[in-house]
């Protein structure tokens, strides 16, 4: 039988036996080098802390101007989600929806999922459907774009700089400090940790 | 290196969760802990790929051949497609953003197409040639797709702040729509290839 410390790679399907990892200690495969998995200082404490502050910026997002412009004595303040509304009455509401769930909903969906997921592990106890929102969360993850629009935004500023002024709002600072939190829940994520924890809640 | 060592799951007729890392018997098409369906048939990866791609070639066409941006200037309008922008950008100056347009608009997404077809015909072919850079190049392909949507924002940022009715305005246009369904279809097919399958199909020594 398979002892529970073994996992596939998800590169090259080598069978891994993964031995417990110290603090700071990374598992890599011997055959392709793919990371199986990490062990990083306090994980789980800094992922529900960033977790939980990421969602709170990104509410915070949504609650100022953007992004201000200005040229020939005209002003123009949008926030967030008047920036993708403008999709909608542009008639592409279909490309409304991808960039929305992008930016928006899919990293909120993913914090959120994160964020009650910790809380069972903290709480010690299983709370209704941890498991499938585990499983969410991760199925989720690749379809965030949060630090692309980012870098659009930035790319888009060489383009206008050239006609017009663009202030930058309260709500894009928000959405970099959003955009930083949630690149450290991922990066202090451990799919086989976290699983693992999820699993004995269920048999206590 | 020891050979002993070297065994895929497959062979062993077992598999990983991707979702949860959890090892199981290779015959189940749910995971034993987390319930997340599991890659069904070995044969099933390679077609979903294709079709996928076959999706994002035919979508291609539309992103970069139809207009991507209406530009209203003084009564005046424009229109632009990617490549037009990239040149656009270039000739008032501003190389490097040309440069990050062109490569993540019109580059990672062919090179992307190009890779997930050599990669699916290799497996179809039980290749063993370049093993460990293909996997390399899957891992690279899988990772960069989710960029090319940067050309997506630009066009969403342009169109929401440049909105100065008939001094200056700037329209999105279809090919702006064509083209992020062409990122998530290359990332769905990205995402419906098994990289295993590489490696399985190279130890059979033929196809899969």
């Amino acid at each position: 039988m398979v002892a529970e410390s073994s996992m596939v790679c998800h590169e090259c399907d080598l069978l891994v036996e993964v031995p417990r990892l110290e603090i700071r200690q990374k598992a890599y495969c011997p055959r392709c080098n793919y990371l199986l998995a990490a062990n990083r200082p306090y994980a789980k404490r800094v992922v529900f802390a960033f977790a939980t502050s990421g969602l709170l910026f990104l509410v915070l997002a949504n609650a100022f101007p953007f992004l201000g412009f200005s040229a020939k004595g005209q002003e123009r303040t949008v926030t967030l989600l008047q920036s993708v509304g403008i999709l909608v009455t542009e008639n592409l509401p279909l490309l409304a929806a991808v960039v929305f769930a992008s930016i928006i909903a899919i990293p909120a969906m993913f914090l959120i999922s994160i964020i009650y997921v910790s809380f069972s592990l903290a709480n010690e106890r299983s709370y209704p459907g941890t498991r499938k929102t585990l499983r969410w969360a991760v199925l989720l993850l690749p379809w965030s774009m949060a630090e692309i629009f980012l870098i659009g935004i930035l790319v888009s500023f060489t383009k206008i700089v050239t006609i017009a002024d663009v202030a930058l709002g309260a709500s894009f600072w928000s959405y970099v400090l959003f955009t930083i939190c949630i690149t450290v829940v991922v990066l202090h994520l451990d799919k086989r940790e976290l699983w693992e924890h999820v699993e004995l809640l269920r048999h206590d | 290196m020891t050979e002993v060592m070297q065994i895929s799951a497959m062979e062993q007729g077992l598999q990983g969760c991707p979702i949860c890392t959890s090892v199981g018997s290779a015959e189940k098409t749910h995971c034993n802990r987390c319930g997340s369906k599991l890659h069904a048939g070995w044969a099933n990866s390679i077609q979903h790929t294709w079709a996928w791609l076959a999706t994002s070639v035919v979508l291609y066409l539309p992103a970069n051949f139809l207009p991507i941006t209406y530009t209203r200037f003084l009564g005046k309008e424009t229109e632009s497609t990617i490549l037009g922008g990239v040149v656009t950008l270039w000739e008032h100056g501003s190389e490097p953003i040309a440069v990050i347009i062109f490569v993540a608009s019109v580059l990672v997404p062919l090179s992307k197409m190009l890779v997930l077809a050599w990669l699916c015909l290799s497996v179809q072919f039980g290749s063993n040639f370049l093993l460990p850079q293909k996997t390399r190049l899957y891992r690279i392909t899988e990772f960069v797709g989710r960029w090319s949507m940067i050309d997506v924002f630009v066009v969403s940022i342009l169109v929401a702040l440049i909105q100065l009715g008939n001094v200056m305005t700037i329209l999105p246009g279809v090919a702006a729509l064509a083209f992020a369904a062409m990122v998530v279809t290359t990332m769905l097919a990205a995402l419906a290839f098994d990289p295993r399958l590489l490696w399985v199909s190279a130890d059979k020594g033929d196809r899969v």
